[in-house]
């Protein structure tokens, strides 16, 4: 039991790390049973491996100051495959967004799918079923 | 007989000048021999222990028998996680209670942060628990295994006929030896470093710890599916060896070309410097993931 609570004191320690920051990794920080929609404004887009960051200005309560949220989706390779390109949202566009957030309150999640408002296109990032000979 | 001659040569060197000047000559009649056949020898690319042979017409289109392993492969994560539930490793009891202590975590939204370095994921994690895809080339003498994710993930199985390093330098990927039983190539990995991981997913696994030798048949299932049969012998943290299978379904549609993939490029973005220089500035980080700055 010692060995055990050493391990998971390290592994606390390792959490709360914020230095070096960590560009890969598991998704399991993110609630995914919750599912939170917001509009706003892209910020930037963030077109890299390990994981494509969307970083998107939203007003969560629909008033009040603008947050900027990080929402991370899956890898370049991934979204090229799913029909996205990295000029698929640019600065400023007007974006639906749906997102599961992390679980401690920062401003960051795990984004579902994001919609333009301008033209309704929808984005998703997933090139669907498992299986070989995709199109 | 020639091998009692071999090891003549490996007496201390005072006997070597013992030898009389009958065997003298018959060496180097028999060294003569061997470069006049060397030509006409079957294509073989481990000429000798220190040099590769030049890939010849032959080499290359020996190739042309082997199955045809183009296209992308993208892995069967749906399989992945079908057998991290069906077919655990066998861990030692002392690491069976970091695992359940990591699923615990998991569970809880705080997961260990396995890959989070941007270290390669290394073998055999790369080939159990990857989400990326990757591409296979058949060149004289090798394999190459190209992924997608983490900027320096690739596989050299030599199929020359060489053996492992007595003393390999450890690595991520280790060293790959490997050759072809009909259309299955059998691969053997050794000299990996005791710090990559023996994962089941990407939050839940352990370093090897050293010693780990895995070995690997790779073949198709069906005309688009790649079947790895992996025997993983982890003495250090394995009560004993581990037999696993990982699937890889085939895509030839462009759009799944493999892209460079580096990993730090995400923990960074995009900016313009005060001189008006493209740059990386650091993106704020919190627990492990990216947040907006203005975030806590």
């Amino acid at each position: 039991m010692k060995r055990v609570a050493l391990f998971a004191a390290l592994a606390a320690g390792m959490m709360g790390m914020s230095a070096p920051a960590s560009a890969h990794h598991s998704f399991a920080m993110f609630e995914p049973t919750k599912t939170l929609t917001f509009k706003g404004t892209i910020k930037s887009f963030q077109w890299t491996n390990p994981h494509v960051i969307v970083w998107v200005m939203v007003q969560p309560d629909g008033a009040g100051a603008a947050q900027e949220w990080s929402l991370e989706t899956t890898s370049p390779g991934v979204l090229t495959r799913s029909g996205w390109t990295r000029m698929s949202l640019k600065p400023g566009d007007k974006v639906s967004v749906t997102l599961s957030p992390l679980r401690d309150g920062s401003h960051g999640g795990s984004l579902n799918s994001v919609t333009l408002l301008d033209t309704g296109q929808k984005l998703v990032p997933s090139f669907g079923k498992e299986m070989p000979g995709l199109k | 007989m020639w091998a009692a001659r071999a090891n003549d040569w490996q007496r201390p060197l005072g006997l070597r000048y013992s030898l009389g000047m009958k065997t003298i000559i018959m060496r180097i009649a028999a060294a003569a021999l061997l470069l006049c056949l060397r030509p006409l020898a079957p294509a073989a690319l481990a000429a000798d222990a220190d040099n590769i042979a030049p890939a010849t017409a032959a080499d290359w289109q020996a190739l042309a028998k082997l199955p045809d392993w183009s296209g992308v492969w993208t892995p069967v994560i749906s399989d992945q996680v079908a057998q991290e539930k069906t077919n655990r490793p066998p861990w030692k009891p002392q690491v069976t209670r970091q695992i359940e202590h990591m699923y615990a975590e998991e569970d809880a939204g705080r997961p260990f942060p396995i890959i989070d370095h941007c270290f390669p994921t290394g073998m055999p994690s790369w080939m159990l628990i990857t989400h990326n895809a990757f591409e296979i080339l058949f060149t004289p003498g090798r394999v190459t295994i190209l992924g997608e994710g983490d900027g320096n993930r690739l596989r050299r199985i030599y199929t020359d006929g060489r053996p492992h390093p007595a003393d390999p330098d450890p690595s991520f990927h280790g060293h790959s030896v490997g050759h072809w039983e009909g259309d299955t190539l059998v691969v053997d990995t050794v000299g990996l470093l005791p710090q990559a991981y023996l994962a089941v997913n990407e939050a839940v696994g352990v370093p090897n710890n050293g010693d780990m030798h895995i070995v690997e048949r790779l073949h198709l299932q069906g005309p688009d599916t790649l079947l790895d049969e992996l025997q993983i012998t982890a003495g250090k943290v394995l009560s004993k060896p581990w037999n696993t299978t990982r699937k890889y379904y085939r895509q030839r549609a462009r759009k799944f070309d493999i892209l460079e993939g580096v990993c730090e490029q995400g923990s960074y973005t995009e900016a313009v410097d005060a001189n008006g220089n493209a740059i990386f500035a650091p993106v704020k980080f919190h627990n492990g993931v990216p947040v907006g700055s203005d975030s806590k």
